[in-house]
């Protein structure tokens, strides 16, 4: 046999027990399989998503649909290319199309939008802390786009998913006491616990997602309404509670009985960040760190003042801008200079921490102006020391805990007709930005409320 | 699924006491716990640093669920399993100071969280059953379908217990849970089921829109295996892909059907042995292996690939001495090559999904005569526990490659 007969024996030997392997494989017919480890998370949490068995070295769909409190559908895809085994790893590997490309481990939920033909100006909040996002998550075959779904290319395997604000054992009280309306979240154990005060923006209501995940990470919570809520007295488009509400809230979280009572921290996000840096500098309150997130340091709209005399947040519109789709941006409400002098914290009385993340393209807020603002209020007071900024390039108001979708713009309001707003940030630099906001906002509470 | 463990903060080189709490449904209290040394940092990783003593040792990150034991003072003879698979199992984990071994109500934790253990994956669909006379509960998982499906059988007990079927179908089997001794068609006539009950199940399962009628396994633990190993070498309705048998044994009537088992049994009653601690040690009662065949099921026309799992101190079935004659058996008529054999040193006749907590020894009711005895299952602690976590994952390992 010449070495090319032999070699054409090997070759057909070899061939004849690849397709014997190829026929044992096929007859036993193992379909795809996709997992997610764990299937139940926390809505911070890195999960592994994992397809195997697909057809090797072949273009695949990775698909997810949530149905949000509303009802309304949020979906994402990402394309795939599986490996020499049939597999795809969403921790290795990069998607090369769909709501996101690149290795993103958790692409998939940060990349979310909301389904076409559904309602406009959607923003993604959860409202039920006892109940969790439930996922499904499939993978097809081919690149797929959201209009192909349902025609083409059936499902090959799928996995459902909960994610979770609450961890088990986390208690949630309803506070309607003291005149106070909020939720308190306490994280199992004995105690007592390292608290901290959380407080949201001009949205109104009673925001409790964040409060529920920081208990979940070991801090008793307390989210605080103060405007546009029911329970509040007064009426709803005016902010109708004085700084010693906010006094008496700090203290009431101070004074519980599952609370350290000197580990008290307080965090805002847009106006709440100016309530924040309030509360801070009142006489008798001293917390042990301070997190603000895209918010001015003074305020526009005073507070209701000793005998209740308020202003409506709407009352004062000068400042409000409007883009060609007639869409509205706040930003220019909390630049330094349009905010009265006398409305503005004193912050050179701030003597614990600060922690002040900017959006960079925060088209709500002028947090980078505010953000200069204090710091340079506390240098001036030789307190440069105490303050400490994050900013991230590309993301936008709404820096929330990570991997939930961004609304870059959403709806405001519906009377006497529809109102959206802007809020900034572009999806992938967003979704870092929580991220990494998020990990250090921890790091930075562990310091400064577990430290010594 | 794995649990990490992390306590972080306590004074660097501490002595704790890390120790878990669960409150079963049947609303007794267990416990395990473990002693540790944090380090330098104040830390202490329960997936990577040793328990000096407790109710388990070394680094065992699992321990204090599969080490959980009824607290003292507890009703002798409990067995942890769960009758709701819809809701999590519930366990607290708190750390105390010092090295302790009691009286953890009295003292005050340093820290706890809660863990939730479910059966039941996100999306996995349960779906009660009474078709055909049926007392049966399916688990279907989530996604399109279809899917290859597993006949579930517990052992002399009855009831209708789903927690394995529901932990299949979070593992991508659709599995039928079937009551075949306490259900409903006995309870009403007062008559055992035939072989057909069981065929109706298969039946249920073949046509079923969601599932893969060719790829249908049947999996018994105990005496239901004795159920298994019948229909699959003799049903001529159902076509098994493959079996799983833990704990069990070949050995029965041929003809006839679950009565005539139960009548052999009862008739052999008086091989049951006492020990000296008042258990009952079942595992003779089928001994001698039988030379007739009227009385073994015969191995040799078994058509489809076979898992058997044994526990080599079992003290209730002589699952060991009927695998080695299934060995024999299928040798003799050449088709031991679809035999797969786990055996296990030390551990005993319950096998459990993994971390459950093993029972040496338990109280049993038997719908034979209704009433209670303190059976001796078998096994010691840690190697039986290490034995369900072995065995659960070579099986779905083997059901991944046959099924």
């Amino acid at each position: 046999m010449t070495p090319w007969m032999r070699s054409c024996t090997t070759f057909a030997k070899l061939r004849f027990s690849l397709g014997a392997l190829a026929r044992v494989r096929w007859s036993s017919s193992v379909g795809p399989v996709l997992t997610a480890d764990p299937t139940r998370a926390l809505i911070d949490e890195q999960i592994r998503i994992r397809a195997r068995l697909l057809p090797p070295l072949s273009p695949v769909t990775l698909w997810t649909q949530m149905y949000c409190e509303d009802g309304d559908l949020w979906q994402s895809c990402a394309h795939y290319n599986t490996d020499s085994d049939g597999s795809v790893d969403l921790c290795r590997d990069a998607s090369v199309g769909g709501s996101y490309v690149g290795c993103e481990p958790m692409g998939l939920f940060w990349a979310l939008q909301p389904a076409p033909g559904g309602r406009e100006g959607l923003r993604l909040r959860k409202r039920n802390m006892l109940a969790p996002y439930v996922f499904n998550l499939c993978v097809s075959g081919g690149h797929l786009s959201p209009e192909d779904r349902g025609t083409q290319g059936s499902e090959l395997a799928s996995v459902s998913i909960e994610r979770w604000y609450m961890a088990p054992g986390v208690k949630r009280m309803e506070i309607r006491e003291h005149g106070l309306v909020g939720t308190l979240f306490m994280p199992p154990g004995p105690g007592p616990f390292p608290a901290v005060l959380d407080l949201w923006g001009m949205g109104g209501g009673l925001v409790e997602y964040r409060s529920a995940l920081l208990a979940s990470k070991g801090y008793a919570s307390f989210s605080l309404a103060y405007f546009g809520h029911k329970d509040l007295p007064g009426p709803l488009d005016t902010i109708n509670v004085g700084r010693w509400y906010f006094k008496k809230a700090y203290q009431f979280l101070q004074n519980h009985d599952q609370v350290c009572g000197d580990r008290v921290g307080v965090f805002g996000l847009s106006y709440g960040v100016y309530l924040a840096l309030m509360i801070a500098t009142l006489p008798g309150v001293e917390p042990s760190c301070c997190i603000c997130i895209n918010g001015p340091v003074g305020s526009t709209t005073p507070l209701a003042d000793a005998e209740g005399r308020r202003e409506p947040f709407e009352f004062n519109q000068k400042h409000w801008t409007f883009n060609a789709e007639g869409q509205v941006g706040f930003k220019e409400v909390s630049k330094p200079e349009n905010i009265p002098p006398e409305n503005i914290v004193e912050m050179e009385k701030l003597s614990c921490p600060v922690l002040y993340i900017v959006g960079a393209d925060d088209t709500s807020a002028a947090s980078a102006e505010n953000a200069d603002l204090l710091e340079e209020t506390l240098k001036a007071a030789d307190k440069g020391h105490i303050f400490t900024r994050l900013s991230y390039p590309g993301a936008g108001h709404l820096i929330e805990p990570p991997y939930a979708p961004n609304a870059r713009i959403s709806l405001w309001k519906v009377k006497p007709k529809k109102l959206f707003t802007l809020w900034g940030g572009h999806v992938a630099p967003h979704a870092a930005a929580q991220e990494d906001a998020w990990r250090k906002t921890l790091e930075f509470m562990d310091t400064h409320l577990r430290g010594d | 699924m794995g649990l990490a463990a992390l306590v972080q903060k306590a004074p660097p080189g501490a002595q704790l006491t890390v120790r878990s709490h669960h409150h079963s449904e049947d609303k007794h209290d267990w416990e395990a716990f473990g002693h540790y040394i944090c380090d330098s940092t104040g830390a202490l990783n329960l997936s990577e640093d040793p328990s000096l003593g407790g109710t388990y040792e070394g680094v065992e990150p699992m321990g204090l669920l599969w080490s959980l034991r009824p607290v003292p003072g507890s009703k002798p003879g409990l067995r942890m399993r769960k009758t709701s698979v819809v809701t999590p199992m519930e366990v607290t984990v708190s750390v105390y100071p010092g090295h302790l071994s009691e009286g953890f109500s009295e003292q005050r934790a340093l820290a706890a969280v809660v863990v939730e253990r479910w059966y039941m994956a996100p999306g996995v669909r349960r779906i009660p059953v009474t078709e055909h006379s049926l007392t049966a509960t399916l688990f279907l998982p989530p996604g399109p379908g279809p899917f290859p499906a597993i006949l579930d059988l517990w052992g002399g007990g009855g009831r209708l217990l789903e927690y394995r079927a529901a932990l299949l179908a979070s593992h991508g089997f659709a599995a039928l849970a079937l009551d075949y001794l306490t259900n409903e068609l006995t309870k009403t006539t007062g008559k055992m089921v035939e072989n057909d009950y069981f065929e109706a199940a298969y039946t249920f399962l073949e046509q079923h829109p969601e599932i893969d009628g060719s790829r249908i396994a049947m999996w018994g633990l105990s005496f239901g295996t004795a159920i298994t190993f019948k229909m699959a070498v003799y049903s001529k309705i159902m076509k098994l892909k493959c079996i799983v048998i833990y704990s069990g044994s070949h050995i029965q009537p041929v003809d006839g059907g679950l009565k005539e088992i139960m009548g052999h049994i009862v008739k052999n009653q008086h091989k049951c042995r006492i020990n000296e601690k008042q258990e009952l040690i079942w595992h003779d009662i089928f001994l001698p292996i039988p030379t007739d065949p009227a009385f073994k099921v015969d191995m040799g026309r078994l058509q489809c690939p076979l898992l058997v799992v044994v526990g080599l101190d079992d003290q209730n079935w002589p699952a060991y001495e009927s695998a080695m004659d299934i060995k024999e058996m299928m040798e003799e008529a050449g088709n031991s090559h679809l035999l797969t054999l786990l055996t296990y040193p030390n551990t005993g006749h319950l096998i459990e999904p993994p971390y459950t907590p093993p029972t040496r020894a338990g109280l049993f009711k038997t719908v034979l005569r209704n009433e209670t005895c303190m059976l001796l299952w078998g096994g010691e602690t840690v190697p039986h526990a290490r034995a369900q976590e072995d065995a659960w994952r070579k099986t779905l390992v083997y059901l991944r490659e046959y099924l």
